[in-house]
């Protein structure tokens, strides 16, 4: 499909809802995780909590029952040491070195009298002086030399000694990092996959919904027959393909009516004229008398203008209901405009008119012959009816983007100033226009209903000026023509 | 020429049928598809005029229906529908013509002779054209009058070939500008009497015999006498 490859991705719809949705599912996906880290890290602590407690509790009781002897320091740093193998959460260190626990005693001056661990102690000392450390509630201690805190719990002993266990939290630290770590990459993964669920699935439904439009807008004036393509599913957008049709039904048959009335009503208006043309025309290779021959010539050319007037106005009525049927072959503009000069500069040298063709090079549109041919006529005709002697036409014609610009000028009177706003409206006409003031509405309808728009104004030296502008055909609207529908401005 | 003409109007039926039968037709009349039917398949005619609103069948479907029970004979339709069928369109392409009402008669009377010429075995294309003194090389694109070549535009002489090749016949403004210009327009200004007024000042000038003449109300006819 040619819209895909021509609109980028990050400007359709399906990418925008995704980054929407995957911003709304990202945001809740960290809450979740957020929470569920915050509850594991209280869970460590807790449980951590739990053993230096339980530790603590059972130092003090082994320190109470030892007696006070030579031997204290060592039974009490062995069950130290021992109670620093069963940390929870122990990772195997990478020195050797026990730098995870400490066991500190303090006298009842509170200076060091037992130390296990790694270092002398002085400087745990000092920090757990520093901070009041209560028994029952372990408390978070920041050693100087020790990056990651230490979790201390404490209880006193009835000789007036105190007893601290200190738990480095590193692992529990390393625990929660991991934790976080591998939070994150199935957040990650998570966010990414939802966000292709979501933008495959919104593609896929919005690529029914371009289907829809891509269709609906091929199915132009003259190809009201077709219909967008309808899913099997029963989901909205067949409901919107159905609803879609069922509008195109009812435009058709409304525009069918039109038709039938436009063509019933030239119908009965044209073979009445056929058949008093005809017998004019009879008459008049009969009638010797010039008085006569003249007055069937002009009631033949007054026919033939009522003709025209007829023709004109229905194609304006349809093309104001934008139900111009259209015939689109290639027109090359460039080449119509030289024989349309061709044809109209004798009768405007005749009237004292010159006419000027600046055109740079064949320009194809794709368009009704008949229609631009009676429109560009039309331009003309106008000119040499209103312009005075010694006046220049300048036919302007080049590309302006993908649309043919069309500019005709003159250095005549230019319009009427009160007709100015309504140039393109029927019946809307000069004072001293004999015309029927269908010319310009005729010529807005044509271009319109081929997809162009049409400015007439007062230049600003003086002299009327029409611009047109026709899209000009392309490659892909060459090759189906016949099919191929116009689209309204 | 033998031709079967199908209208139901009966205006439009008593003016052509007089303005065919002068034109040296010999002309049936058939108000209605049923009788239309009978007669072409016991008559054989040359040509055929049918009007695509009739009473009780469509032209087309007249004319398709014909075709299948062996009438070959060339076709003009005459439409007073704004638009030109697609239907019509394969007739048209299949060698048949049609004309929209209202219609000049010379128009009609030249659109029958070109079905007339498609249909029948013509020579080669001449490539020299004569009326009278005035004579047309289609090769070298080159005219003279009396043996005095004349100064022509490339598109004065394809306006002047055009009415040699009718020569004798009328042919309207708007034949000219759809034969000559490709246009089917209808200008409502004297676009084609000027160009005919400069054409016959070159072939006309010099006080020689007038060639181009004006039917007034109807068009232009370039005579021998």
């Amino acid at each position: 499909m040619s819209s895909k490859s021509d609109r980028p991705v990050m400007h359709s719809a399906a990418w925008r809802i995704s980054l929407w949705a995957t911003l709304a599912f990202a945001c809740g996906t960290l809450l979740v995780f957020v929470f569920i880290e915050r509850f594991v890290a209280h869970d460590i602590q807790r449980r951590s909590d739990a053993w230096l407690s339980g530790e603590v509790e059972t130092l003090g009781d082994v320190a109470e029952r030892t007696p006070n002897d030579a031997l204290y320091d060592r039974v009490v740093s062995e069950v130290a040491e021992l109670a620093s193998k069963e940390v929870p959460n122990r990772q195997p260190s990478e020195s050797p070195a026990n730098d995870t626990v400490f066991f500190l005693q303090t006298g009842r001056d509170g200076t060091l009298k037992l130390w296990v661990g790694d270092g002398d102690g002085r400087a745990n000392l000092k920090a757990i002086q520093a901070t009041r450390v209560v028994s029952g509630r372990p408390t978070d201690i920041r050693v100087p030399g020790f990056a990651i805190p230490f979790r201390v719990a404490t209880d006193s002993m009835n000789d007036g000694t105190r007893i601290y266990l200190g738990l480095s939290e590193r692992d529990e630290q390393r625990v929660l990092l991991k934790l976080r770590g591998s939070f994150f990459f199935m957040w990650l993964s998570l966010v990414l996959l939802g966000f292709f669920i979501v933008f495959y699935t919104t593609r896929r439904t919005l690529s029914h919904v371009r289907e829809i439009t891509e269709a609906a807008s091929r199915i132009g004036h003259s190809d009201l027959n077709a219909r967008v393509p309808t899913s099997k599913r029963h989901d909205e957008m067949g409901h919107l393909a159905l609803t879609l049709n069922r509008m195109l039904d009812r435009i058709e048959i409304s525009m069918h009516q039109l038709h039938t009335i436009t063509d019933s009503l030239a119908h009965d208006l044209r073979s009445p004229l056929t058949a008093i043309r005809g017998k004019l025309e009879t008459s008049l290779s009969v009638v010797r008398d010039a008085e006569y021959t003249d007055s069937i010539v002009s009631a033949i050319d007054e026919l033939d203008r009522l003709t025209d007037f007829l023709n004109k106005s229905l194609d304006v009525a349809e093309a104001k209901a934008d139900a111009l049927r259209l015939t689109p072959t290639e027109i090359d503009l460039d080449e119509l405009l030289r024989a349309m000069t061709d044809l109209y500069e004798p009768s405007m040298s005749e009237r004292g008119l010159h006419v000027n063709l600046l055109s740079e090079g064949s320009l194809t549109i794709l368009a009704d012959a008949g229609l631009i041919h009676r429109m560009i006529a039309n331009l003309f005709d106008n000119e040499l009816k209103h312009l005075t002697s010694g006046c220049t036409v300048t036919v302007n014609l080049r590309a302006v983007g993908s649309s043919a610009s069309l500019i005709l000028r003159d250095d005549g009177k230019g319009f009427d100033q009160e007709i100015q706003s309504q140039l393109l409206e029927r019946r809307v006409k000069g004072k001293n226009s004999s015309g029927h003031g269908l010319g310009l509405a005729f010529v807005d309808a044509v271009v319109r209903a081929h997809g162009g728009t049409v400015e007439a104004s007062n230049a600003a030296r003086g002299g009327a000026q029409i611009s047109i502008l026709l899209p000009i055909a392309r490659e892909g609207m060459m090759r189906g023509h016949g099919q191929v529908s116009a689209t309204s401005a | 020429m033998r031709l079967l003409l199908v209208e139901d109007e009966h205006d439009i039926q008593t003016f052509l049928k007089q303005a065919l039968a002068d034109a040296g037709y010999q002309v049936d009349v058939a108000p209605d598809g049923k009788t239309a039917e009978a007669l072409a398949t016991s008559t054989a005619y040359d040509i055929l005029i049918v009007d695509l609103g009739l009473p009780d069948v469509d032209g087309i479907t007249l004319i398709l229906c014909l075709r299948h029970i062996g009438v070959h004979a060339p076709v003009l339709i005459l439409s007073a529908r704004r638009s030109v069928d697609d239907r019509v369109r394969g007739l048209e392409q299949g060698g048949d013509d049609y004309l929209t009402k209202p219609f000049a008669l010379a128009e009609l009377l030249a659109r029958l002779r070109n079905l007339l010429k498609r249909n029948s075995p013509g020579g080669g294309e001449a490539t020299r054209l004569r009326v009278l003194d005035l004579e047309l090389d289609l090769l070298r694109r080159e005219a003279t009058r009396s043996g005095q070549p004349l100064q022509l535009t490339p598109q004065e002489f394809v306006l002047l070939e055009y009415l040699c090749r009718n020569a004798g016949r009328v042919v309207t403004r708007s034949m000219i500008l759809d034969k000559v210009w490709g246009m089917r327009i209808q200008p409502d200004t004297n676009v084609v009497d000027v160009h005919i007024y400069r054409l016959r000042g070159k072939v006309d000038g010099n006080g020689q015999q007038p060639l181009i003449r004006t039917l007034r109300g109807v068009g232009y006819v370039i005579k021998e006498r």
